[in-house]
């Protein structure tokens, strides 16, 4: 996982050198928040499952903690309204 | 599961952990010291342990039905975590469960050299190890030792046992089968662990289990002055002893206790060890050696939060609760006061 966010770094800034297009930058941040947010929610999900599982109460907090990383991607999001 | 795959510590961690809250605590245990063995079943019957009771409920009573339904527990809740676990996960925790077949392959070895009865033997069967029902089956029907042998030959404990078998048929004592047994168990713990961090710390607390087994191994043949050959008793992958050097101190208590006083375990180890000076009192000891390795588990377990560490931990908590409350009824059977059953229970 963190080998193929390095690669997928050293890729952008071996093509390009830097990014002159504001669409493809905040494309990509976009891109790369989601994919750090879906990480997070692989762990945070197997694991309220597993609490779920135990004691159904605990539904709504898994629900909560499990979607708490999604808003980094709404974070990302900001920055596609601020360069278009 | 099966050891092929990624492993999936979030989901088991997030189990284990909710099952640990239910387990008893001090009020519980206070409470339990003064019923008697029927109102401690019924008390069990409201816990997690209910699916037991109700299940053997109608074939045993008294003392014996609290004993079964601990069992049983015991094996579903290991099974369950061996069930949800994949990957190296699996392995680390099976590595430790394979304890109960070995447990299991004992009790079976004994049960053919004494002709006891098949149910007999079944009941004291703890089935949370990797062996399945089917070949657990096939060593209760076994009818010598030489066919128990033949059922596990493709295990690891057919070569060993092998071995030991000719040493057996001559001199027709246990000791060499059982000692097979161990090792075998013993060797497969700790051999080809992984590198990263939680495995490592996994591996220094099997490491600790294994010092603290050899310590009162040793003191247990230093105390009765018996003639055996300690280094016979010896179990490898430990720091703390080597084979010469158990040899040496189980033949004088005194140096015993201050080797290990000296110890990296002197600190956990020191206040019982100095009862142990004063009163002589081995069982004291050996409750505090438990008392150590579970806060030891304990520890562990917040370290690395996401590993299989938090696991193992729970094992051990659910095993020693098995255990003080089997020390309860049986205490209540012999007519023990709470107060002396209260000395016998192992609480962190």
């Amino acid at each position: 996982m963190f080998e193929a966010t390095n690669e997928l770094g050293n890729l952008v800034l071996s093509t390009g050198g830097t990014l002159n297009n504001p669409a493809a930058a905040a494309a990509l941040a976009v891109g790369l928040a989601a994919l750090g947010a879906g990480y997070a929610e692989r762990g945070i999900g197997s694991a309220a499952v597993g609490a779920m599982a135990e004691d159904d109460d605990l539904f709504v907090n898994g629900l909560i903690l499990t979607v708490l990383p999604e808003t980094i991607v709404i974070l990302a999001l900001v920055v596609v309204f601020l360069f278009l | 599961m099966s050891a092929a795959g990624s492993s999936n510590p979030e989901y088991v961690v997030a189990r284990v952990r909710a099952r640990r809250g239910s387990l008893f605590g001090d009020e519980e245990y206070r409470k339990l010291t003064r019923m008697g063995p029927a109102e401690i079943a019924r008390f069990m019957e409201e816990s997690s342990y209910g699916a037991e009771i109700n299940a053997l409920g109608s074939r045993h009573g008294g003392v014996d039905l609290i004993e079964y339904a601990l069992n049983r527990n015991l094996a579903e809740q290991f099974d369950a975590i061996l069930d949800w676990s994949e990957g190296s996960l699996y392995d680390l925790i099976a590595r430790y469960l394979r304890k109960f077949d070995a447990w299991n392959v004992k009790t079976v070895i004994r049960g053919v050299y004494t002709d006891a009865d098949q149910s007999a033997v079944e009941v004291d069967l703890i089935r949370a190890g990797e062996f399945d029902d089917r070949r657990i089956r096939r060593l209760l029907e076994a009818d010598s030792v030489d066919g128990v042998i033949e059922v596990l030959e493709d295990t690891i404990y057919g070569e060993p046992l092998r071995e030991a078998y000719a040493e057996f048929e001559e001199t027709d004592v246990l000791v060499p089968l059982e000692n097979a047994v161990d090792r075998a168990f013993y060797e497969r713990l700790l051999s080809g662990l992984g590198g990263d961090e939680p495995t490592r710390q996994y591996e220094a607390f099997l490491k600790a289990e294994v010092d603290f087994r050899n310590a009162t191994n040793a003191l247990r043949l230093a105390r009765s002055g018996a003639d055996i050959d300690p280094a016979a008793y010896f179990i490898e992958g430990g720091d703390l002893f080597t084979r010469s050097s158990l040899a040496r101190l189980a033949q004088n208590l005194d140096e015993l206790v201050e080797y290990i006083g000296d110890s990296q375990y002197g600190d956990e180890l020191g206040p019982a060890l100095r009862e142990l000076e004063e009163a002589d009192s081995l069982i004291a000891f050996e409750h505090a050696i438990d008392a150590a390795l579970l806060a030891y588990g304990d520890r562990l377990g917040t370290i690395h939060p996401v590993s299989v560490t938090p696991v193992i931990s729970y094992i051990l908590a659910k095993e020693r609760e098995t255990e003080n409350i089997r020390a309860i009824a049986r205490g209540k059977e012999a007519g023990l006061s709470p107060d002396e059953i209260e000395s016998e229970l192992v609480i962190t």
